[in-house]
């Protein structure tokens, strides 16, 4: 047997021993291993290989652990503070009532309270079949077809955009109209990052639009960096970090729109990008 | 496993899983001195990554995950100082010690991933970065690698 190319037998064999093997595949393997000596060795050797290598594993972590490791860890500095990136901004409610404004109120709320009680009281409750049978609203966010949409297509090669990068102006007027947001083509060069195109696609229901960079690294790094950006401002959202499925998302709103970058979650730079995306976008 | 809210001081929970991570590092550098360079750096930017982490699924996951990234980035950063030596790789800078390490590469964090630390086929090589199909593969050319190095031993001390 060569170790380093396993025959099919034995990757069956290896799967088989890890509970991988379907109901099916599982029958037959059992059949095999009662008919076939030669199988039935192979199979002991795999279960003999992953218990040598379960002791040796296990030894290892026996090993001390370097004292200056434990003691980097604890004297480690906090996260640096987050990137301030630009907030919507808020309403300004001057509410000053006067007194005479606020026993107005007081008067006109008992007013309407009484007249809906007297309502209700004259008139038999019918419970309403569809408020019961109401679904739920889903629980399900736009931020999650976003990383969807960033998984499908991150690992595309010849679909990553739908517009290729030299169409700039096609870019522009077909992603301004259908997401009515204005905006321009960041050169994040700097950031090691190439324009690739762009996408437009639906994300909790509204039109989304994307722009698409790649890493431009020698050794051909495949890390796929997306500026997202939509007119609505979905409800609850906000300037946020965080990681789901893997993937890194940097979310910030403007008066104007709400953008996000999206990236794979090993990216540390991406509150970086975001920031220098919000003052060139 | 530990599953700890957002809140928690990461660097605690670092240190509680310091030998787990070594050892996975040690699967992928092969010798003590890279290891301990390689879970400085990831842990390092594990904390500087914190508030990323949201407490959802295994942190293991995540950290693994780091230090695999980390290694291969080093890598490429190698392979950029030194096109020539990363073609030729010295066969000195592997100080392989037990039968797990001196597995060929890329063979030892596959079974310690699966067999040791329990993940799924998917999980494991979602962290490794390759297809299931090659995790597969790794995992089966472990087993029977570590097996016929142990009945040489036998039969060398025969």
């Amino acid at each position: 047997m060569n170790a380093l190319q396993p025959s099919p037998l034995e990757l069956r064999l290896s799967a088989y021993i890890d509970g991988q093997a379907n109901d099916e595949e599982r029958h037959d393997i059992e059949e095999l291993l009662v008919n076939d000596p030669q199988a039935r060795s192979l199979h002991d050797a795999l279960k003999r290989g992953a218990d040598i290598g379960r002791h040796a594993l296990d030894d290892m972590l026996k090993e001390p652990v370097p004292l200056d490791l434990v003691r980097a860890i604890k004297n480690a500095p906090l996260p640096r503070k987050a990137v301030r990136l630009p907030q919507a901004p808020r309403p300004n409610f001057a509410f000053k009532p006067s007194a005479p404004q606020f026993f107005g109120v007081c008067l006109a709320l008992f007013l309407i309270g009484g007249g809906v009680g007297y309502m209700v009281g004259t008139h038999a409750i019918v419970p309403d079949p569809l408020r019961i049978s109401a679904p739920s609203a889903s629980n399900r966010d736009w931020l999650d077809d976003i990383v969807a949409h960033y998984r499908l297509y991150s690992r595309q090669t010849n679909h990553l955009t739908e517009i290729p990068a030299e169409q700039t102006a096609d870019i522009l007027e077909w992603l301004t109209t259908n997401t009515g947001v204005s905006f321009r083509i960041p050169d994040l060069s700097a950031s090691g990052l190439t324009f690739q195109g762009a996408r437009l696609f639906a994300a909790g229901g509204v039109p989304v639009g994307q722009l698409v960079y790649r890493r431009t690294d020698a050794d051909g790094d495949p890390d796929v960096i997306a500026i997202t950006f939509t007119k609505t401002r979905p409800e609850g959202n906000r300037s946020v970090e965080e990681i789901r499925n893997d993937t890194g998302l940097v979310t910030w709103v403007s008066p104007l729109a709400t953008y996000m970058i999206v990236g794979p979650s090993s990216a540390a730079d991406l509150d970086d990008i975001a920031a220098k995306v919000a003052g060139l976008i | 496993m530990n599953q700890p809210s957002p809140t928690t001081d990461i660097r605690r929970d670092l240190v509680a899983l310091l030998p787990r991570l070594r050892r996975f590092a040690l699967t992928l550098a092969g010798n003590g001195g890279e290891a301990d360079e390689l879970v400085r750096e990831a842990t390092a930017r594990a904390i500087q990554k914190s508030h990323h982490w949201r407490g959802e699924g295994r942190i293991e996951n995540w950290l693994f995950s780091l230090i695999r990234t980390t290694w291969t980035d080093e890598l490429k950063k190698r392979r950029r100082n030194d096109r020539e030596a990363a073609l030729q790789p010295d066969p000195d800078s592997r100080r392989a010690s037990g039968p797990v390490l001196s597995l060929p590469e890329g063979l030892a964090s596959a079974i310690l991933l699966t067999d040791i630390e329990g993940f799924t086929y998917t999980e494991a090589a979602a962290i490794l970065g390759i297809t299931t199909e090659l995790l597969s593969t790794r995992l089966c050319a472990a087993r029977l690698s570590l097996v016929a190095a142990g009945s040489e031993t036998s039969e060398r001390r025969a």
